[in-house]
């Protein structure tokens, strides 16, 4: 097999889940695609890592619904990843000559593109997920993991205890040296939560893998079975441990919440930064334009939407509507929602091009209330939900 | 469509948009919050099916390069075709009318040689409008005409443009200075490549020429038509203008046609992030593109991308480009800032809509 030159480092980006507990959002398009902070999609903050971080070669490893996926991620060029000496590639599950399958795990999927990298012929490989909303370098974590001599690094953060039995709980010695590894514990021993991203010695990541692949057992998870095999053979695994802002918004409150606090002046994942600028494969949209009786105000609005009515405390995303005299109230309008006038919306999530129609009133200011959502395309009019 | 081939020029000047064109081209200059003029012309020739567009630079070339790049927003990075940089060349005194100067295309004349196509679309940069070409070309050829000009009634005077003299489509004469409701000339026309090329060579000892200059003695022996452009069409040659045009995408119906999604006028991306609008702040009226951070009030004004408005600072009937921080308390009337400025705290700026206040561009 003729080799590409060959890389320090690629990417594997994870990109195939459905993240069901989104609901609505999801039914037509995978997490990574989900919509979020006015203009992005969520995978736009791992992609936007990698090109800031110098590495141009990622793998994108997709299965559930993924046109919209592929169409918006393209060649990459979006997020400056188009480089003729490797890029963004799409990697969807395919045929070989014993037939073909789903990627049945993370581990299976990766196990599914050795030949990929194996392209490239990495000395290291990373491996994310598409759908955490964070700002990484990963070469600080690449630095870490050269230092340390590592097999395996693995980056962490501290979780409040309460809510440890959530994650991968890592506990590990005064050098970052982990000793062991618990898979979402009753009783956790440490407050240090497994991010989801690794980087692994390429060797390391394929005998693994081959192994793991041989065995009917497995569940081919990074977290249940890749992690604990290889403290179990002695590899040397490390902490990377960060600091800054992460969250895997799983759930429609938590995407609602983290939406929300945008809205703060300064908020503590700021979307504001130029040195470490996030990209999307942004609309061509005209500036938006605020009407003469609008009342915007602690919010976010994108490119291309027109405001003519009260939106207090939202995040209106690109191409959106409001008419006159609708209020739009602590929600998330998706791109291309329309709020027609005289209609009401709080404490709600708007899937993109959904339409409440004229005098409709969409969820409820009770913040006991669940968030109400509507899905991508979906109509309410005024009287209930169609 | 028939084959076709764009040319847009851009080598031309005018002291009347004063220091807003000082550094840049008028190709250049930003217009409607996040775009610059040279936008519609190159996005109309797009979205028209026109995907060889040669671009004939003005001597002052950085700053459209750096907007346009290899063409790559408007899908015209292309394999076969797509952007081709045609180097202007510096001319002496020219009459405020010239835009397509016969040197400019003799000195691109390969352009044309090497390509096949049957007509060639040529454009100004100074002109806002959203329109098709395919019906512009489509007359064109129904019609067998020479040369087909694209015009409307003028809105208001304007003395430095060419106006049109017509009996029915045809062209009989060219008038020097139009004044309201006369034919003004929209600084676009179609033509077929043979012809084009004829006329670079039959005039070739008056290449110090605008196009219309040279063949004005020969109109008679020319069948020269025109074509009625029946939507929003402006010329930005003074700072009047500009301000008034720009203030026209406050409407509704303008912002609708110009920024049309089935036609849309591309840009080169920035990446910018989404604006925001804190507790407090009251925008009314206003054009608002990504990147800002909006505390104080803002009304009947356009803004451009990462424009920072202060708590309790006043931003009324203006233009602020990018880059410009109005502090705390300051106060902006009837003007137009232009890049990087920063007005400090509690500072008052005040035109008139009739004398706009206009500050010139500063290095960050």
């Amino acid at each position: 097999m003729k080799k590409m030159r060959k890389k320090e480092i690629l990417a594997m980006l994870l990109a195939g889940g459905q993240g069901s507990r989104l609901g609505a959002l999801t039914k037509t398009i995978a997490k990574p695609a989900v919509s979020f902070g006015g203009k992005y999609r969520i995978i736009d903050f791992s992609l936007s890592n990698c090109a800031n971080s110098h590495i141009d070669t990622v793998g994108v490893l997709t299965q559930y619904r993924p046109y919209l996926l592929n169409s918006y991620i393209g060649t990459g060029s979006a997020w400056g990843l188009d480089a003729r000496d490797g890029g963004v590639s799409i990697l969807p599950p395919y045929a070989t000559e014993s037939g073909g399958q789903w990627y049945a795990g993370t581990a299976d999927a990766i196990y599914q593109n050795l030949n990929y990298i194996d392209l490239y012929d990495p000395k290291y490989v990373l491996i994310l997920s598409g759908d955490h909303l964070y700002r990484m370098n990963y070469q600080e974590m690449l630095r870490c993991h050269k230092e340390n001599n590592a097999d395996l690094t693995i980056s962490v953060m501290k979780v409040p205890m309460e809510e440890a039995s959530r994650f991968g709980i890592m506990t590990a010695d005064e050098t970052g040296r982990i000793v062991k590894f618990a898979e979402k514990p009753k009783q956790p021993e440490s407050d240090l939560a497994s991010m989801g991203i690794y980087i692994f010695n390429k060797d390391v990541l394929e005998k693994a893998l081959i192994e793991d692949s041989e065995d009917a057992s497995s569940d081919h998870d990074f977290g249940k079975n890749i992690i604990p095999k290889l403290l179990g053979e002695g590899k040397r695994l490390f902490c990377y441990e960060f600091s800054g802002f992460w969250m895997d918004v799983g759930t429609i409150s938590s995407f609602h919440e983290t939406s929300m606090s945008l809205l703060e002046e300064n908020p503590v994942f700021d979307l504001y930064d130029y040195d470490f600028p996030i990209f999307s494969n942004e609309n061509l949209s005209s500036p938006e334009y605020i009407g003469p009786e609008a009342n915007v105000s602690g919010s976010i609005v994108g490119n291309g939407s027109q405001i003519f009515g009260d939106v207090i405390h939202s995040v209106i995303s690109v191409d959106s509507y409001v008419g006159r005299g609708a209020r739009v109230k602590d929600s998330v309008l998706l791109p291309g929602a329309t709020v027609e006038d005289g209609a009401t919306v709080n404490r709600a999530i708007l899937g993109e091009y959904s339409v409440i129609r004229a005098g409709a009133v969409f969820g409820s200011e009770d913040p006991q209330a669940d968030i109400a959502v509507i899905g991508d395309d979906c109509i309410v009019e005024k009287g209930g939900e169609s | 469509m028939e084959r076709v081939i764009g040319i847009i020029s851009a080598n031309y000047e005018t002291d009347d948009l004063g220091c807003l064109t000082q550094e840049r081209t008028i190709a250049s200059l930003p217009f409607g919050g996040r775009y610059r003029l040279i936008d519609f012309p190159l996005s109309n020739m797009v979205n028209s099916g026109i995907s060889t567009v040669g671009l004939i630079t003005p001597y002052k070339y950085r700053s459209v390069i750096d907007h346009v790049g290899a063409g790559k927003e408007w899908s015209l990075d292309r394999k076969h075709g797509g952007l081709f940089i045609l180097p202007g060349s510096l001319f002496g005194v020219t009459s405020s009318e010239a835009r397509f100067m016969l040197r400019d295309l003799k000195h691109n004349l390969v352009y044309l040689k090497r390509s096949i196509a049957d007509y060639v679309v040529l454009t100004a940069s100074d002109v806002v409008y959203n329109m098709d070409y395919r019906v512009l070309v489509d007359q064109h050829v129904r019609s067998g005409a020479d040369i087909t000009m694209l015009y409307h009634e003028a809105v208001e005077d304007a003395p430095h443009d060419l106006g049109l003299e017509l009996d029915g489509d045809k062209v009989t004469s060219f008038i020097h200075g139009v004044k309201k409701g006369e034919n003004i000339f929209r600084n676009c026309f179609v033509i077929s490549r043979a012809l084009l090329m004829n006329i670079i060579s039959w005039y070739s000892a008056e290449d110090f020429l605008d196009i219309f200059e040279a063949i004005e003695p020969d109109l008679g022996k020319m069948d020269i038509r025109a074509y009625r452009f029946g939507g929003y069409i402006r010329t930005i040659d003074d700072i009047r203008d500009y301000y008034l045009h720009s203030m026209d995408l406050l409407q509704d119906e303008v912002r609708r046609e110009l920024f049309s999604h089935t036609n849309p006028i591309k840009t080169k991306v920035q990446d910018s992030v989404p604006t925001k609008y804190l507790e407090g702040c009251s925008v009314k009226n206003s054009l608002i593109p990504a990147g800002c951070f909006i505390k104080g009030t803002v009304e009947n004004s356009i803004l451009f991308r990462d424009v920072t408005v202060g708590e309790g600072a006043v931003v009324r009937g203006s233009i602020v480009m990018q880059h410009c921080t109005i502090e705390p308390g300051a106060c902006v009337e009837n003007a137009i800032l232009d890049r990087n400025n920063v007005i400090k705290a509690g500072t008052v700026i005040k035109g008139s809509p009739d004398h706009v206040f206009v500050m010139d561009k500063k290095t960050r």
